[in-house]
């Protein structure tokens, strides 16, 4: 819906009625994820896609309704969906599309909240009795929309009443990295495609300048480790250590560890790894938390430029934060 | 040919996206024919335009041009004297290839942040067309993807993906095979493409797919084989096993980098030490 937002907050401006239609589910690949929504103005106008173009006309039709006073509704596209067929578009997977009224006034606390990076939630029942009523949330909130809010998810929850449907306009998550080579300014736009709020932090000024990188949100001078430890970090962070001098490396490092940063990779070659990890296991690290660090950094897909180097890094930090990680057992 | 017209040379096979390799002389110990700031274009086809020196350095810098277009790599070739009657002379040898061509058809979001991000990684790309092709991905979401698939294929394109669900993906290859097409062509489709990275946004699917292509790009067979290479036992430089200059001695073949150390080798041969390495 973030996609949207300006454009919901012109139309809630003039209190007329707007309609949303928002893709709650996916089976398969669909194009795209839970959470896309396709907005329709009371005059007809529409912003936003659900599937890309595949179902868009179908969705029109039922927002259309939904403002002209039909009741919300839920609604399944799919291949094998007669109507998908109906409407002449034989797209790939299924989607699952809740179809009702947007209250023009609460759009504005969500923009307002987006604009500020502040965390934020439009839970939306979408079965049951009850179905489109609306609230929103925040981390201070108790209950499943709070926790989904917390991870940056978008997603449906099964309720005693029915279901929900969580859209979070989570702040975009952090992206760490440290050392302002080449490499950086690479992974850095990358880091940008992929959501993150990227933050370029090096020791040495002469090197951190915004002529490298012109594709960051921050640029800090600053030793990495001592910035790491006064910067936020949660599960949904990625630190990306590419000085390759154990000088900054290891105190960096060490610091990551003692965070539940999601993704934590490090620069160098395997000989310097390998070192690294002597000087670290010197210094009192355990293997296990080692074992946290990709390193060498990126999947290995034979990268030679700064430019591809940045593609397998990006691979990495989906695959891993795509694979769940492992419940931690209480000791 | 002096230098600078190498470098205009250079520039019109750049401009036409031939693939070369520039060799440039950076160092030279005298005696030797050539100086330091000479310069030739390589071609795939073993070709010199220009001077890098004379007989003796000038297949060991074909030699080294051919390795550097294969790997991509850049390298510094050293001729050392006891080659010929020539001091040192040191080459640095660039490939300078062209970007391959991505073509991307089809509307889907992941299309989109793909196309982007490719030329970020220096590709050029299309989306007009998939013939000329060196890498095709079809993203269609289901209009036409068998026929776009089947061009792609017959271009000869190296790379053909779809960007499908797995299930969709397995009823677009069962059309083509519905097609006629060849079961070894049918299995050349990947799909869906890109690395596997667990359930994916369109985004993230964008990024596998370059992954997969990053991947491809740098470990396809060249275009230009690299030869199977030799020792020569008398100056130890490495040499086409192809080398005109050889014998046959004890049972073996063994190849010299001219016609000067083979003299050496056949006046004495037991004081060198035959092998391939």
């Amino acid at each position: 819906m973030r996609d949207v937002l300006e454009t919901l907050e012109r139309w809630a401006a003039t209190g007329a009625p707007v309609a949303i239609a928002t893709v709650v589910g996916t089976e398969r690949s669909a194009p795209r994820d839970p959470g896309a929504v396709l907005a329709v103005s009371e005059s007809g106008d529409v912003a936003g896609s659900v599937t890309g173009g595949c179902v868009e006309p179908a969705v029109y039709g039922e927002a259309r309704e939904v403002l002209a006073g039909g009741a919300p509704r839920l609604k399944t596209y799919g291949i094998a969906d007669e109507e998908a067929f109906e409407v002449g578009l034989p797209c790939g997977g299924t989607v699952h599309i809740f179809v009702d009224r947007l209250d023009p006034e609460l759009v504005a606390p969500i923009a307002e909240a987006v604009r500020e990076e502040r965390p934020i939630a439009l839970e939306v029942r979408i079965t049951g009795e009850d179905a489109g009523a609306k609230r929103l949330v925040t981390l201070d909130d108790e209950g499943p929309a709070a926790e989904l809010l917390a991870r940056g998810d978008n997603g449906i929850v099964d309720t005693p009443e029915g279901q929900i449907f969580v859209s979070s306009f989570a702040p975009r998550p952090n992206m760490y990295v440290f050392g302002a080579v080449d490499h950086a300014a690479a992974v850095a736009s990358i880091g940008r495609y992929l959501g993150y709020r990227v933050t370029v932090c090096d020791a040495r000024a002469k090197f951190v300048t915004p002529a490298r990188f012109p594709d960051v949100d921050e640029l800090v001078v600053e030793w990495p480790d001592k910035f790491l430890a006064g910067a936020p970090v949660d599960e949904r962070t990625v630190i990306c250590v590419l000085t390759h001098d154990h000088k900054f490396d290891i105190p960096t490092l060490k610091v990551a560890l003692e965070t539940n940063a999601g993704y934590i990779g490090a620069m160098g070659s395997r000989r310097t790894n390998e070192s690294r990890n002597e000087r670290l296991r010197a210094e009192g690290v355990t293997d296990e938390e080692i074992a946290r660090i990709h390193a060498p950094i990126g999947l290995k897909i034979g990268s030679r430029t700064p430019e591809e180097v940045a593609v397998a890094i990006a691979a990495q930090i989906i695959q891993v934060m795509r694979t769940p990680r492992p419940q931690e057992v209480p000791a | 040919m002096t230098p600078a017209d190498v470098i205009v040379e250079a520039g019109r096979l750049a401009a036409e996206g031939k693939p070369y390799a520039l060799a440039t002389v950076v160092n030279v110990v005298r005696p030797a024919s050539a100086r330091r700031g000479d310069r030739a274009i390589v071609t795939p086809d073993g070709r010199v335009t220009g001077w890098v020196g004379g007989a003796c350095s000038e297949p060991s810098v074909v030699r080294e041009a051919m390795r550097a277009l294969a790997d991509g790599e850049v390298r510094v070739a050293r001729m050392d004297g006891e080659c010929a009657s020539e001091g040192v002379v040191e080459v640095l040898i660039e490939p300078v290839l062209p970007a391959p061509l991505l073509a991307i058809v089809g509307e889907s979001p992941a299309a989109r942040t793909l196309a982007e991000l490719a030329r970020t990684v220096g590709w050029r790309v299309i989306d007009d067309r998939v013939e000329g092709a060196d890498a095709v991905v079809v993203a269609t979401m289901g209009h036409g993807d068998e026929d776009l698939l089947a061009a792609a294929l017959r271009a000869g394109a190296g790379y053909v993906g779809l960007v499908a669900s797995s299930r969709r993906a397995t009823s677009v290859l069962a059309g083509l095979r519905a097609q006629g097409l060849e079961e070894e062509e049918v299995l050349r489709v990947r799909a869906p493409a890109g690395l596997d990275l667990g359930p994916s946004t369109q985004d993230e699917i964008a990024v596998a797919i370059l992954a997969e292509l990053v991947a491809w790009r740098h470990t396809r067979p060249g275009e230009s084989p690299v030869p199977v290479e030799a020792v020569d036992p008398v100056c130890g430089m490495t040499v086409s096993a192809e080398s005109a200059e050889r014998v046959e001695h004890e049972g073996m073949t063994v190849v010299f980098c001219s016609a000067h150390c083979r003299a050496r080798f056949e006046a004495e041969p037991e004081r060198y030490r035959v092998g391939t390495s």
